[in-house]
């Protein structure tokens, strides 16, 4: 109803500007960062790289993401499917440009960064150093916590490491944003295993107060078809990891891989990429319901995959212990369950047989309950293992906290840097003694965006296509080839079109720092100018028949003070009698 | 080329949005002052840039499809259009203040710009600022654009030509053309007549003999003035009634 006066008031300007009324609660953020389970200002660093401020652009991102070279590179990015710029062309190349920033600073020598000053005495342990786990230890350390991050591998990582294959994620890019997490002063104790070299208990006894458990999807899920004990089938996850180990494999000649997740995806590639003649990827859906990336399933295609769809593996048919074939049936698709996806349906009697000499099942990964506590375990062995509180990932435990992969089954790297947040707010406020359900961010985001009608705005299409493999160059070259990738980047960061209030991103330059629009009301005489000229709608007049300023959609532009009929508005920062004082300095000189 | 040897002054307000690089060579006649958007330059600072001493304004925004803040590109191009009217009447030449739009990607080269512009302003002589004539019409119409009435105007000059006014009318350009010559030509008018009473009390006739326009229209405009409470009857003398400015606010 709200809605439809304001929309009344405003009819005879085309409705354009309308902006949307804030209730109390609800925090306005563009789409894009709304959509990000991280929360990353990717207005803010946008806004930054359009002024060709890459650094400043990659301070942005840290403030959210400690990952922006990983995310840059593999992250499904869910800004960009809800980029509001869809409605128009196409949505921003927003990894794309995360990724050139990151890899320019990394390249031009990251500035090392100083530990942080510890403000409280609590130790916090973190048990996993994955996304999710380091996420949560560099939250912390943020805050002022001494934290421990507790590994099982040799190196830090997680499934960044050990999972995706170099050529997605190069190791040395890992490498450099974990030691920056390090630099900071976050401990990180590899080769300690959870369950076995502690506990609970004993991070009790040593003095944590609270303990975070992200140990992640270890375990990749079974095929259960007969057959699987054969030699030459080896779990995808279990494949990559000894791959990413350096073991020597046995690659076979020709490969079946079995899943359509982005696992299958890397696994099918990295077959390949060890020498196998034949890849193949049996999935038993269509290409439509296939969860890995499109860009990611191109790739493959392009590397000599060859895809299979609609069937599943029956058996696995063996020869004196060794793989020889898949039998698979084939499926149709019936109605959609419960994920929105169409549920495969065998068809009878459809048997038929791959040769092949290796089977790598990528069906999913599962949580390895054994080292967990078993009283964290949940009694539904249907449900997941592990029962955390979605919102404040507390167990049943006071003081544990568990979240990542291993709460919500396998994810993404930006999702778990989202738990990994959520669980350091959580672990902050538990130990604090507040309230850990009280005004939680993530309860209370809306999306926005200030353009109604998209008939206004200018087709602009999406120019910037990142490289995918590096070209050798020499130094000359690789300059040159920089400052085109940079003007490249300037240009699909233009646009962006901002759909948020201000974007807080310029706060180290004088102008922008957040001005608001100010209103004298005693000197307002209603006249609506203002309202017409916002270019965000907002400011309104209130049942006073005063304009009101909506601090958080303002952006501070100051078109309101520049026509305003009685000067009624004045500028926080840059009022018009500080514009004068710099002319009269200018003109002195 | 000039018979002044040093180049012109020039103050050059420029949109944050618009070249942003950080290495921009700038000529050392030309300050920079940085606002968000060129929108936002008030036609008063504009007016008292020129009374201060710049020669030459400069507004500098990016290209219309390119504003960040929709069109505060386009409002300053209608306040630059009111501005040159103005200055015409001031006896300022309106050639000394220019809107420039351009794209931040694809200029990059700031002093090209500064250059040209340096180069008209040059042309056209010396600052008749030195004039006291001009400095009072300046004056005035300083008053003029901080008043209600022309600011009322600009603000919903975008409304009533592209949108609807109250009455589901339309303006054609042409027509808020003309309106706003008279309007603004009345306005400097009246705040032209408020300085000149405050210094001393005048009659009409020798108001009309300063404005050089006919005395009824200065009586109108007197009239009118009163109405508002800009200016009252001071004493007469003879049969001469002479008016003295009040102070407006």
């Amino acid at each position: 109803m709200d809605d439809l006066i304001y929309w009344v008031e405003h009819s005879n300007m085309l409705l354009r500007r309308v902006g949307s009324r804030l209730t109390e609660k609800a925090r306005k953020l563009p789409p894009c960062r709304a959509a990000c389970p991280a929360h990353v200002n990717v207005q803010a660093y946008v806004a930054l790289i359009q002024r060709g401020m890459f650094k400043e652009a990659v301070e942005v991102i840290r403030r959210d993401l400690p990952f922006p070279a990983i995310c840059g590179r593999v992250c499904f990015s869910p800004c960009e499917d809800a980029c509001a710029r869809v409605n128009l062309d196409q949505a921003v190349a927003v990894r794309a440009l995360k990724r050139l920033v990151a890899d320019i600073e990394r390249e031009q020598g990251r500035v090392v960064a100083q530990p942080l000053p510890k403000k409280y005495n609590e130790k916090v342990a973190i048990i996993g150093a994955g996304p999710a786990g380091l996420t949560a230890a560099y939250e912390l350390a943020k805050l002022g916590y001494p934290v421990t991050v507790f590994e099982r591998m040799a190196e830090p990582g997680g499934m960044m490491r050990y999972c995706i294959p170099d050529f997605r994620l190069e190791k040395f890019v890992v490498a450099n944003e974990i030691a920056y997490i390090e630099d900071l002063g976050v401990e990180i104790k590899t080769g300690v295993e959870f369950g076995k070299d502690i506990t609970v208990e004993s991070l009790r006894k040593d003095g944590y107060k609270a303990i975070f458990i992200a140990i992640g999807t270890q375990l990749g899920m079974k095929l259960n078809v007969p057959g699987e004990d054969l030699e030459g089938v080896i779990n995808a996850v279990d494949f990559l990891r000894a791959v990413a180990l350096g073991k020597k494999i046995a690659v076979g000649e020709r490969v079946a891989v079995i899943g359509g997740g982005n696992t299958a995806i890397d696994a099918a590639r990295t077959a390949k990429k060890l020498g196998a003649k034949e890849v193949m990827i049996l999935y038993r859906r269509s290409r439509e319901e296939m969860p890995a990336l499109p860009h990611e399933v191109e790739l493959a295609e392009k590397d000599g995959v060859k895809f299979y769809f609609l069937v599943a593996p029956k058996q696995i048919i063996g020869e004196n212990g060794r793989v020889k074939a898949v039998e698979c049936l084939r499926m149709r698709l019936g109605e959609p369950d419960e994920t929105g996806r169409r549920r495969p349906i065998p068809i009878a009697f459809s048997e038929h047989q791959y040769e092949v000499d290796m089977v790598i099942p990528a069906l999913g990964q599962v949580v390895e309950t054994s080292v967990l506590p078993p009283e964290l375990l949940s009694k539904d062995k249907r449900g997941p293992p592990l029962q955390v509180d979605p919102l404040t990932l507390e167990t049943d435990i006071s003081g544990v906290f568990a979240g990542g992969d291993v709460a919500t089954g396998p994810a993404s790297i930006i999702e778990a840097v989202g738990a990994g947040k959520r669980a350091a707010v959580s672990i902050h406020r538990y130990l604090r003694g507040e309230d850990l359900r009280k005004d939680r961010d993530e309860e209370r985001i809306e999306e926005t965006t200030w353009v109604k009608d998209w008939r206004l705005l200018e087709k602009k299409e999406r120019r910037y296509e990142p490289p995918v493999e590096k070209p050798h160059l020499s130094f000359e070259e690789a300059k040159a080839y920089l400052e085109k990738l940079k003007s490249q980047a300037r240009f699909e960061a233009f646009r962006c079109l901002g759909c948020g209030p201000c974007a807080e991103c310029l706060a180290g330059m004088e102008l922008c720092e957040g001005d608001k629009a100010v209103v004298d009301e005693g000197k307002c005489v209603g006249c609506n100018v203002c309202a017409i000229i916002c270019p965000v709608g907002a400011i309104k007049k209130n049942e006073r028949g005063v304009a009101q300023v909506n601090e958080e959609l303002c952006k501070g532009c100051g078109l309101c003070a520049a026509r305003c009929p009685e000067r009624a508005i004045s500028m926080q920062k840059l009022s018009n009698e500080q514009i004068l004082a710099m002319v009269l300095t200018a003109l002195e000189r | 080329m000039s018979p002044d040897a040093h180049p012109p002054r020039i103050v050059c307000f420029m949109c944050n949005w618009a070249f942003c690089e950080e290495e921009m060579r700038i000529p050392y006649n030309v300050d920079i002052i940085r606002v968000m958007c060129v929108g936002r330059m008030d036609p008063v600072l504009v007016l008292e840039t020129f009374i201060n001493g710049a020669e030459g304004v400069m507004l500098v925004g990016c290209k219309p499809s390119d504003c960040h803040f929709v069109d505060g590109n386009l409002h300053a191009q209608r306040a630059v259009k009111m501005l040159k009217k103005l200055l015409a009447l001031t006896g300022l030449e309106p050639e000394r203040l220019k809107l420039l739009l351009i794209s931040p990607l694809e200029d990059r080269d700031f002093s090209h710009y500064a250059k040209e512009f340096t180069e008209e302003v040059w042309k056209l002589g010396n600052s008749p600022l030195s004039k006291e004539e001009i400095v009072a019409n300046l004056a005035a119409a300083k008053e003029a654009v901080s008043a209600f009435r022309l600011r009322v105007l600009l603000g919903r000059e975008e409304e009533l030509t592209e949108f609807m006014n109250a009455y589901g009318e339309k303006i054609p350009e042409e027509e808020f053309e003309a309106l706003l010559d008279g309007i603004v030509k009345a306005e400097f008018i009246r705040y032209k007549i408020h300085y000149l009473t405050r210094v001393k009390p005048r009659s009409v006739k020798e108001l009309a003999q300063i404005l050089g326009i006919r005395p009824s229209a200065v009586l109108r405009h007197i009239t009118n003035m009163r109405r508002k409470g800009m200016i009252t009857l001071d004493k007469v003398e003879g049969y001469t009634p002479l008016y003295k400015a009040l102070e407006v606010r």
